[in-house]
């Protein structure tokens, strides 16, 4: 049977790099997911001890005392039976996690390895392995629970490993969908070229990926398989005389008349541990799954420039403003997770008039793109503009109305990202993502935005306009994309264009032919352009004049001419002696297909 | 499009003879003495053993079996030896309960669990927290102790609905929606917790695509990016989801089921299967599996559309 | 958030809805209607008569009229058959029958479908079809005299008649094996509605207007199926149904809480241990009469009945019950909690460190609390008790088909009638599975089936105390059950039954 949707939790796909101690750091710093991880670390000393802890046998029995209250050795008082409550809480904290604790080992065991091979060698072995997983899932749970149980015996282990095989897919998919995806990775590509037996790709390279999802996976079926079986108990299917607080709660449902308060402390455990379960598990998916995103915050006061920040600008700013572009003083900050900001952009100036190409050159994490980002105010959560001006045709949008903002983007400035692929929709044709614009902004009709789709397809040089027009992002190659990402940007006819990198992700010919493209944009339209960029032949190609930025500061700005034969800052002197080597750090992007299993 | 249906409806058979095959075995394994279930815990070994023979149960294992499928591959599923009733009439009857159960909680969770989840997904900050909050809460509650509190508010002491019973929607649909309100109310707040987070989530790696940066700089309005770019790409996965709470619902609605008297397929599962009454259990297990088969192949083909590189080939 | 906050606003609704429940009642006043909602647990497997026993014949009931009608107090009176006679050596039972009662397709209900009925019913493979074990053949006299000849003398062919073994259905529905099970044919009161009716959860019966005897008081007759007595009690509470026996001591006092409903006691099972291995073929110790004499001495009645019933019932060392002939009070006390005793019988027997027991839990039966109790009890005098958990599902076969343990824990009907009594829980096959029987057991048992019953309170008692001097048992209390109406209606309970009969309902003035 197909299975085309990979698992939901596969989206945690993490890179392999996560460096654990940040990670453990990033994790302190939630004081949620600590709680849950200290009160899920006494429930398993409790469990772990609870033969030293527990003042009475489990079982010992006193009828005369059956709901007694608390006193002073026992100090939940007695259940029906006349059993200390306190002692068996604590067994059923040692039952209910070993329970759990069964119906994991049996889901990792015939989950993982069985997905880690799947994923990785594919072929009829994925083949079968899925259509048995799909067969699991579709067995009626219930029948298989209670039947099993008929032929097993009744007690709460048998019950908790046939959950650990009813759950084992869950485990099965979510490896399977990572690993599948991470196979044609470079690293383990690499890893194969250089002779690793794929039992060590495997362990060393591919393990470590899926290693954060299933920790994740596992605090959750640990919550499902504790609330299960409490579910289980209610039904009458029980678990015998074992204590465990799913049994707890139905023995305390069944006198609820007569002690209601029999329910609080097996209830309380039981939703003390499941919650935090899920709390923690939500924790670890923030800490390892978002690879330090700043928190999310939205930020008062976006444009109250701090008095006491000094302008550090290296290059004093000149007297008249571009008349498209003129950016004074502008700096950037994000605020981090402890609340601190740290200013990542720190005060720069930068002028492009009407029909100017402008260059702003940098190594990554220059401050470049953040650059880009603040003009076109689209800055990633967390980001704003802590001081300074920005006009683009004399219009300040430093502290624009968000709406009026908008009304600037796409027909006046415009936006070309840096990876052609990951900047189109892949849910919407290429046609329509480039209609929409024209529909929304410009209001044309149906009929006339596709026709002006095909004619900016024409004008980016795509040899089957319609053709294009009817694919999706993943039908295309990443030249296409790009140019297809200029159209874009084209679409309603901006007088500035902001290019991110534009030709970073391509190779040797589709750069040219793109650098050309933007040539005969500026030629015909007479448009302005910002190019962000580390490639300094780009620059060479293309542009007027250049600013070279090194860690949020211009440190140099001038002629292209000017920069290239005579540079004079000792950074733009160390890259211009780098692109000698000619070496593109990026790889070069390609298509890569989905794998439908069938 | 269509070869992939028509393999999918091949596998689907396959996976029910297996799946039929499995469960006859696991049911008759444990030789539940059937006849002695329905005479009476004293009733004498030869009047047992006749009643057992009078049900074909002296037979092996693999010949019962075969004579199931025999009659079932003929449309007769049989009749249920502990009450009589035809099998097909029986489930027929209970279908719809259950049904109306699974597909309220669907549209309750699929409408409230989106709306939440981009509410979060989007807003961040205190929205986000809220829902998360309510995401823990509606997991780690449990869900009879919920639906034992409903009852005993809204059915015993206020009286806004009835306690107990099912009203079918074409005798009166109002009765109808008297009836099924609780238990829906109290089957989804399990599922919105579940489907919310995954909205959620997805929402969030969604708006950190570089696409959605990309649509705004075309001066999109964040509505119009939001219901139309980041909740497409957000659905597939938070779908998935909803589909497998739905199958997983049957599981949830046994105990929603018993606790408002419900005669629906999930409290028939426990205690037909209890008793060892194999028609029925085999006729619910046959419908079962093919619902999920079915709500399976739902999902795959919404999220197909939703995602043009999920290719149904 | 703290981690806390939510758990206890869990708990704290939990307290509001328990305490809630408690205030309950006075919302609506249930009006008497034409229609009565009864709610049950059992289900009755079809609708053929040949199904019907025990606590499910008021499904029967509704549709097929019995030969004989049972008061509630238990008294016979006439309903099918007018007149019953026996012969002298109670061999022979000579039944006078109605000729004005038509089966609904005009089919008579005479001599020939009295016998086509018994016959069918006595070789089927029915739960209650060895109740006429002894009928060795059945006589036509004339259509409307009918002779039943028996092997040997039956005390309980009466009671037998007016239950299930004495429903009457148009034998022209016999031809086709199934017909019966869904579409009851028979002269009752009601017919089924067929259209309402869902089978296995709800059926509901209409009154036949054209009904040869006095119509019941309500137009239409539900019986509903719940899982659980949860339900019900809920149920009650918002009126949806009218009445319901409840055995769950909790659940009662659930009930309790709601002053509309009104609660009846109703003490008809007994609980105990039936101590199969009377012979001691598998465990030893239980074949000497101390060592069952010290398992009764052993437990501590009074503690159990307080703290697992609530006090509801009445401890008890006999398995008679109270409407029986055999019943003496006095040995409802004949065993008291005297572990010192219970330790020197079984030093007499030979087991004064005692010995191992082992016995099958059924979760559903033996509560925590009384396992615990059980267990704690007779380890008090040595004899370790281990209880081995079984599943419903696999328990009866393993217990009494398999015959794998030397006893069990059961709640046990008391019927009002001595001989069947006798014949469902002390004579071979019955409960008592291992056959086990001793020869004053055997004479006092071979003298009552023979004299008439009147003659028979004697020996029934004689019979009654030897059982509980050899300790066949170890009785514990009879159960109070709640029979709980919703004040709409009055119901009298029948004698000897759990379950009322459907002559017993009416609407409350």
């Amino acid at each position: 049977m197909s299975d085309p949707i990979p698992d939901s939790t596969a989206a945690i796909a993490l890179a392999p790099t996560a460096r654990p101690v940040t990670a453990f750091r990033r994790f302190l710093s939630k004081p949620l997911a600590v709680a849950a991880a200290i009160v899920l670390a006494l429930v398993v000393l409790v469990a772990i001890f609870a033969p030293l802890l527990a003042p009475f046998d489990p079982g010992a029995s006193s009828l005369k005392d059956a709901f007694g209250p608390a006193d002073g050795t026992h100090l939940l008082g007695f259940d029906s039976a006349g059993r200390d409550v306190f002692s068996r809480l604590i067994w059923g904290a040692q039952n209910t996690m070993s329970g759990a604790g069964i119906a994991l080992i049996v889901a990792l065991v015939l989950g993982i390895p069985t997905g880690l091979i799947a994923g990785y060698y594919g072929r009829w072995f994925d083949s079968a392995s899925s259509w048995i997983v799909n067969l699991v899932m579709s067995l009626p749970a219930m029948v298989v629970l209670l039947a099993s149980r008929a032929i097993l015996g009744p007690t709460v282990w048998v019950l908790m490993i046939v959950m650990g095989v009813l759950v084992a897919p869950s485990f099965f998919r979510l490896v399977r969908g990572i690993v599948g995806n991470v196979r044609n990775e470079l690293y383990v590509d690499a890893a194969r070229v250089s002779g690793l037996r794929d039992w060590r790709i495997i362990g060393r390279h591919v393990f470590i990926v899926v290693r954060a999802p299933i920790i994740i996976q596992v605090a959750l079926v640990a919550g499902v398989a504790i609330g299960l079986q409490a579910g289980l108990e209610f039904l009458g299917i029980s678990s015998g005389d074992t204590p465990t607080w799913g049994a707890m709660l139905n023995e305390a449902f069944q006198n609820i008349q007569r002690a209601p308060l029999l329910l609080l402390w097996p209830g309380l455990a039981l939703g003390l541990t499941s919650a935090s379960l899920v709390l923690l598990a939500s924790g670890l998916s923030d800490v390892l799954g978002e690879r330090g995103a700043p928190a999310a915050r939205r930020r008062k006061n976006k444009n109250a420039a701090p008095a006491d920040v000094v302008p550090s600008t290296s290059v004093p700013a000149p007297e008249t403003r571009g008349a498209l572009l003129s950016i004074r003083d502008l700096a950037v900050s994000y605020e981090l997770a402890d609340g601190s900001d740290r200013e990542v952009v720190h005060g720069i100036n930068l002028d492009i008039e009407p029909g100017e190409i402008l260059g702003l050159v940098g190594e990554s994490g220059s401050g470049k793109s953040q650059t880009a980002f603040s003009i076109l105010g689209i800055l990633p959560e967390g980001g704003s503009v802590s001081r300074g001006s920005v006009t683009i045709q004399g219009t300040e949008v430093i502290g624009l109305a968000e709406k009026k903002h908008r009304e600037l983007r796409g027909t006046v400035v415009a936006y070309v990202p840096q990876e052609p692929m990951s900047n189109l929709d892949p849910s919407f044709t290429i046609g329509d993502q480039l209609a929409e614009p024209l529909r929304v902004r410009l209001g044309l009709s149906k009929q006339a935005a596709k026709a002006r789709v095909l004619e900016l397809l024409q004008m980016v040089e795509i040899a089957d306009p319609a053709r294009t027009f009817a694919a999706y992002p993943h039908e295309i190659s990443g030249g296409m994309a790009q140019r297809v990402l200029i159209a874009g940007a084209m679409s309603c006819d901006p007088d500035l264009l902001v290019a991110d990198e534009p030709t970073t992700a391509l190779d040797v010919t589709v750069q040219a032919e793109v650098l050309s493209l933007l040539r005969r944009l500026r030629a015909d339209r007479g448009i302005g352009v910002l190019i962000v960029t580390h490639n300094l032949g780009v620059v060479a190609d293309l542009c007027d004049r250049v600013a070279v930025m090194q860690q949020g500061r211009i440190v140099e700005q001038g002629t292209t001419e000017q920069i290239l034969v005579t540079p004079e800052h000792p950074y733009t002197r160390q890259l211009l002696g780098a692109a000698l080597d000619g070496v593109d750090a990026r790889p070069e992007w390609q298509p890569r297909s989905t794998e439908v299993s069938a | 499009m269509i070869s992939f249906l028509i393999r999918r409806l091949l596998a689907s058979i396959v996976l029910l003879f297996v799946i039929s095959a499995i469960t006859f075995l696991l049911l008759s394994a444990p030789h539940t003495d059937v006849g002695r279930v329905l005479l009476g815990q004293a009733a004498e070994q030869s009047l047992v053993d006749a009643k057992n023979a009078e049900l074909g149960l002296n037979q092996p294992v693999l010949v019962q079996y075969l004579t199931w499928l025999g009659n079932a591959l003929r449309g007769d599923l049989g009749s249920s030896w502990f009450t009589s009733e035809n099998v097909l009439s029986a489930i027929g009857n209970r279908i719809p309960v259950t049904l109306s159960l699974m597909v309220g909680v669907t549209l309750i969770t699929a409408v409230v669990s989106f709306a939440l989840g981009i509410w979060a997904g989007v807003r961040r900050g205190a929205a986000d927290r809220f829902v998360q909050i309510i995401g823990v809460v509606g997991y780690a509650l449990p869900g009879f102790l919920v639906t034992l509190i409903m009852v005993l508010v809204f059915a015993v002491q206020l009286r806004w609905f009835p306690a107990i019973g099912y009203v079918d929607f074409f005798t009166s649909p109002a009765g109808w929606l008297s009836t099924v309100t609780l238990p829906i109310l109290a089957l989804s707040v399990g599922s919105i917790a579940g489907v919310s987070q995954q909205v959620r989530a997805s929402v969030i790696e969604v708006m950190r695509k570089d696409y959605v940066r990309t649509l705004r700089s075309r001066g999109l309005s964040p509505r119009r990016i939001i219901f139309r770019h980041v909740l497409r790409n957000a659905s597939a996965p938070a779908l998935t989801v909803l589909g497998m709470q739905f199958v997983g619902m049957l599981g949830g609605a046994v105990i929603v089921e018993q606790i408002f008297g419900l005669p629906g397929i999930g409290s028939m599962t426990v205690s037909y299967t209890t008793r060892g009454d194999i028609p029925i259990i085999m006729g619910l297990v046959m419908f079962t599996v093919i619902g999920v088969v079915v709500i399976n192949l739902l999902v795959d083909v919404v999220v197909s559309w939703l995602n043009p590189k999920a290719r149904l080939a | 958030m703290k981690l806390g906050k939510w758990s206890g606003f869990a708990a704290l609704t939990l307290a509001t809805g328990v305490l809630l429940s408690g205030c309950a009642g006075a919302a609506q006043s249930p009006a008497a209607s034409d229609t009565l909602n009864i709610a049950t647990l059992s289900i009755p497997q079809s609708l053929d008569p040949t199904a019907a026993t025990g606590s499910n014949v008021p499904f029967f009931q509704a549709v097929y009229d019995t030969l004989i009608r049972r008061q509630a107090n238990g008294d016979f009176t006439p309903m099918l058959a007018t007149k019953w006679e026996y012969n002298a050596d109670n061999t022979q039972l000579t039944l006078t029958l109605r000729d004005d009662v038509k089966f609904h397709d005009g089919t008579p209900f005479n001599a020939e479908a009295v016998k086509a009925n018994m016959d069918r019913f006595r070789t089927s493979t029915g739960g209650d079809s060895k109740g006429l074990k002894n009928i060795s053949e059945i006589t036509v006299v004339d259509p409307t005299h009918v002779t039943i000849t028996l092997s040997a003398p039956d005390p309980s062919l009466l009671f037998r008649l007016s239950d299930s073994a004495g429903l009457m259905a148009n034998p022209a529905a016999f031809a086709n094996p199934d017909a019966l099970k869904t579409t009851p044919d028979g002269t009752g009161p009601y017919q089924l509605d067929k259209s309402k009716t869902v089978i296995g959860t709800k059926w509901v019966y209409d009154r036949d207007p054209k009904y040869w005897g006095d119509k019941l008081p309500y137009q239409t007759l539900t019986l509903s199926v719940f899982d659980n007595e949860n339900a019900i009690v809920n149920g009650l509470k918002t009126g949806q149904i009218d009445t319901a026996l409840l055995q769950s001591a909790d659940q009662r006092a659930a009930a309790k809480q709601d002053a509309q409903l009104k609660i009846q006691d109703s003490n008809v099972d007994v609980q105990s241990i039936i101590l199969f291995d009377r012979a001691g073929a598998m465990v030893p110790a239980l074949g000497d009469a101390r060592v069952r004499q010290a398992l009764n001495y052993a437990i501590d009645r009074d503690t159990m009945l307080k703290q697992i019933r609530q006090g509801l019932g009445t401890t008890t060392s006999q398995m008679f019950g109270t409407d029986t002939l055999g019943y003496d009070k006095s040995l409802d006390n004949y065993y008291t909690h005297d572990p010192k005793k219970a330790k020197e019988l079984l030093a007499e027997a030979g087991y004064a460190n005692g010995f191992d027991l082992t016995l099958p839990r059924m979760a559903a039966i033996v509560d925590d609390a009384l396992a615990a109790s059980l267990k704690a009890d007779f380890a008090a005098v040595g004899v370790k008790l281990t209880w081995q958990d079984v599943d419903q599902a696999t328990a009866l076969k393993q217990i009494f088909t398999d015959k794998g343990f030397p006893g069990l824990v059961l709640s046990l009907g008391q019927p009002a009638n001595d001989w069947l009594m006798i014949s469902s829980q002390l004579l071979p096959g019955s409960f008592n599975i291992f056959g086990y029987t001793d020869p004053e057991a055997t004479e006092l048992v071979n003298k009552i089936q023979h004299e008439s019953v009147a003659d028979s309170k004697a020996d029934a008692q004689a019979l009654n105390k030897h059982i509980v001097e050899q300790g066949w048992f170890v009785p514990f209390y009879r159960q109070t059950y709640a029979l709980v109406t919703d004040g709409s209606v009055n119901v009298t309970q029948q004698s000897g039954m759990a379950v009322p009969s459907i002559y017993n309902y009416t609407p409350a003035k």
